[in-house]
């Protein structure tokens, strides 16, 4: 029985290998996606693009404007009138756009309020925000006020609030997810189609250990690409720190993956084609991913979505992964996401298994 | 071309698009996909759980306290434990900020020193933690500010918030929603239609009928290009009733751009379903090759303006762009034709689908590889 396992698993390993296309596409997720999702995805306001119109004299606006700089602004572009300002933000070359009037420097040494207006393209809600924060920051010191309370803020585990570490990690979360229930299912439904699961079911092999076999294969290629990401893309290229301990990343990870399979096993189980594992895996992946808080933090949801996003097994891998990662939780307080994804996980591939399994 | 073995081909598609319930996949997928998106991305922090540690007990402290607990942006409660306890919550995730208000704090400030105070963010999500700090640092300016009124800044900013007045996340992310949509969706129709057959062997009836290549394709596309047209309006009531973003500017405009948009999505799913033999493969690759790019370049989470380097030139590369800047301004800002940017823009959608087309049907081949 020991043999017949192996064999099975073998099998299904190499067969994943002699179809290039999909060796390319696994590998292509665990590296370059990842990358690509890292790097690109930057939700800090950057290069915030300024435009000005100046009616002083320009001694004191040039002043202010000296300190809007990079990497948070893009050198400001000076305009000639309100009205060029306002076209160009309309057109979304510019995003702030900053008002002298003539009587602002009057105003300033006079010791009175002096305004500036600034017009700001808010469609981007989130950007725009921070970047009338570090405007508003930008006139309280220019304008030296004291303030006698002094406000120390630790940003705690991620100082220098970088993008990349988080989007890089939910990625290959979600990668892992996409993949883990697409491949299984696939396992399953090809040969469904090509009509020899029947066969195998037939075959004095208890079904039980090909379900197992067939998923466990699917999870070994899943961990060894978690294991490439994990070196090549998250250490590697963007210097993740790891406060926690990696051992409970990769066990967590080895759980979630069977939970995957789990999916995929009951994706495998209600659909008769390729068509109908696609449709199915979308269904539920997608709410699943964005139930997960990879996106959003729970608690920020809807009170509904909040409420049914316990049921997303990736929730538990996110939360549980960016403890690790981030928060460096110790081993004993990371048992309530190891009990998510292995009560969840469980039921799926409890559910899947049963259904599969059964001849007619 | 025979308009006869079009109809007919057509007609077999359709049938088939309703029996094997490829329907659902065309019309419950971007409905899906806008309903979570739009509910699910929540950049604005509401409610962020803070502890505060009072060791100073004195009136100003507790005015202090009082404002974060009237504050809609914190869930602000005292905290009676020590300092190592409350730091450990937020490694659990239970707490989010922590703020310590030292002893001798009012003292201090009475006697025109400076105080501080110690704060403590979870940066775990990057975007987040820096919205709670600046949330932080504002609410304690003008709690200074209330204790002493001279302190009127010499400078005001004046802002006037456009196009989404209110900044409302909705109204920033749905519209951006929908170059997303309407580019995956389509394209994993048309390139599961073509595979399907390669897959199970059918298209050997093809390749072995006098159909012509561009009868086949006319025949393919047709009926996934008429039933995702209809995406256009559905995906316009959610985002104008659901999501109650305005509307300011040319539906007409918002229309033609879109069915230009889907024609080019259906060009990738063509061009994949070149390259592939399988549908699982045709699957994945069309969702990796699609979504990434579909929410980088989208401009909902960072406008394009704010790019620089190797991003501004493959921003220009993916069609999301262009589509979205269309669809932006439509929702939100109103200009339509009048603006040469968006003539532009048209323009280029208009060549881009033509390209991707004329691209997929020469590479297309008509017989056995």
């Amino acid at each position: 029985m020991n043999r017949t396992f192996l064999a099975l698993v073998t099998k299904e390993i190499i067969a994943f290998f002699r179809s290039w296309g999909l060796v390319a596409v696994v590998l292509y997720s665990f590296t370059l996606d990842i990358y690509i999702a890292g790097k690109g995805i930057e939700i800090q306001a950057k290069n915030v693009s300024v435009g000005y119109v100046d009616r002083t004299a320009g001694a004191l606006s040039g002043k202010i404007l000296a300190r809007l700089h990079a990497p948070e602004f893009k050198t400001p572009v000076r305009f000639p009138s309100r009205k060029a300002l306002y076209n160009a933000i309309r057109n979304r070359k510019i995003m702030v756009g900053l008002i002298f009037d003539t009587d602002f420097s009057r105003e300033f040494y006079r010791g009175g309020p002096a305004r500036i207006d600034l017009l700001l393209d808010a469609i981007t809600a989130s950007q725009s925000f921070q970047a009338l924060n570090y405007l508003q920051n930008i006139v309280l010191d220019f304008s030296r006020t004291q303030v006698h309370v002094k406000l120390k803020i630790h940003k705690l585990f991620n100082q220098n609030a970088r993008t990349s570490w988080f989007m890089s990690l939910a990625e290959l979360l979600s990668i892992t997810t996409l993949l883990g229930v697409i491949l299984t299912a696939a396992v399953f439904v090809r040969e469904k189609e090509n009509g020899t699961w029947d066969i195998m079911l037939l075959m004095p092999i208890d079904p039980r250990i090909t379900i197992l076999a067939k998923s466990l294969s699917q999870v070994l290629i899943l961990m060894g690409g978690i294991f490439l990401a994990t070196g090549l893309i998250l250490f590697g290229t963007f210097d993740l720190p790891i406060n926690g301990s990696l051992a409970a990343f990769f066990l967590l990870s080895f759980f979630y993956a069977f939970t995957s399979a789990g999916i995929g096993l009951f994706v495998a189980a209600v659909s008769r084609s390729m068509l109908q594992v696609a449709q199915m895996a979308i269904l539920i992946m997608m709410p699943m991913i964005f139930l997960s808080g990879a996106w959003t933090p729970i608690h920020a949801m809807h009170p509904l979505l909040q409420k049914l996003s316990l049921l997303s097994p990736l929730r538990y891998y996110i939360e549980g992964s960016e403890s690790i990662f981030f928060r460096g939780t110790p081993w004993g307080d990371l048992w309530p996401y190891f009990a998510g994804v292995i009560l969840l996980g469980g039921m799926l591939y409890y559910y899947g298994f049963r259904k599969i399994g059964k001849l007619f | 071309m025979n308009w006869g073995v079009v109809r007919a081909y057509m007609r077999k598609e359709i049938l088939e698009l309703l029996r094997s319930k490829m329907i659902i996949i065309v019309y419950i997928l971007p409905t899906f996909i806008i309903i979570l998106f739009g509910y699910g991305i929540r950049l604005e922090v509401t409610h962020a759980r803070t502890l505060i540690i009072d060791h100073d007990q004195s009136k100003l402290s507790r005015d202090l306290t009082e404002r974060f607990m009237h504050s809609r942006y914190f869930d602000a409660r005292l905290f009676r434990g020590t300092e190592q306890e409350a730091l450990h919550r937020i490694k659990q995730a239970k707490t989010e900020i922590l703020l310590i208000i030292p002893q001798g704090f009012e003292r201090r400030l009475l006697h025109g020193l400076r105080g501080e105070i110690a704060a403590f963010v979870d940066g775990a999500f990057p975007i987040r933690g820096e919205t709670m700090s600046n949330y932080v640092k504002g609410e304690i300016f003008h709690a200074a500010q209330s204790v002493a009124p001279d302190l009127a800044p010499r400078i005001t900013l004046d802002n006037r918030n456009l196009f989404n007045q209110a900044m409302r996340d909705e109204d920033a992310i749905v519209p951006g929603l929908f170059g997303l949509i309407l580019l995956v969706a389509p394209a994993i129709l048309s390139a599961l239609l073509i595979v399907k057959e390669k897959e199970e062997g059918t298209i050997f009836n093809f390749y072995a009928s006098p159909v012509r290549k561009s009868e086949f394709l006319l025949a393919k596309l047709t009926p996934a290009f008429l039933l995702h047209s209809l995406n256009i309006l559905i995906l316009f009531l959610w985002a104008t009733w659901l999501f109650q973003v305005p509307f300011r500017g040319s539906f007409t405009l918002y229309w033609l751009a879109s069915e230009l948009y889907i024609l080019i999505s259906l060009g990738i799913g063509l061009l994949v379903s070149i390259v592939t033999r399988t549908q699982i493969v045709a699957i994945v690759l069309t969702v990796i090759i699609t979504i990434i790019p579909g929410f980088l370049y989208s401009g909902m989470l960072m406008p394009i303006s704010s790019m620089s380097g190797e991003s501004v030139i493959e921003a220009h590369i993916y069609p999301v762009m262009y589509y979205n800047h269309i669809v932006y301004d439509a929702f939100l800002i109103g200009q339509g034709l009048d603006a040469p940017k968006i003539r532009l823009y048209l323009l280029i959608l208009t060549l881009y689908a033509a390209a991707i087309l004329a691209l997929g049907s020469a590479l297309m081949k008509k017989e056995l590889r």
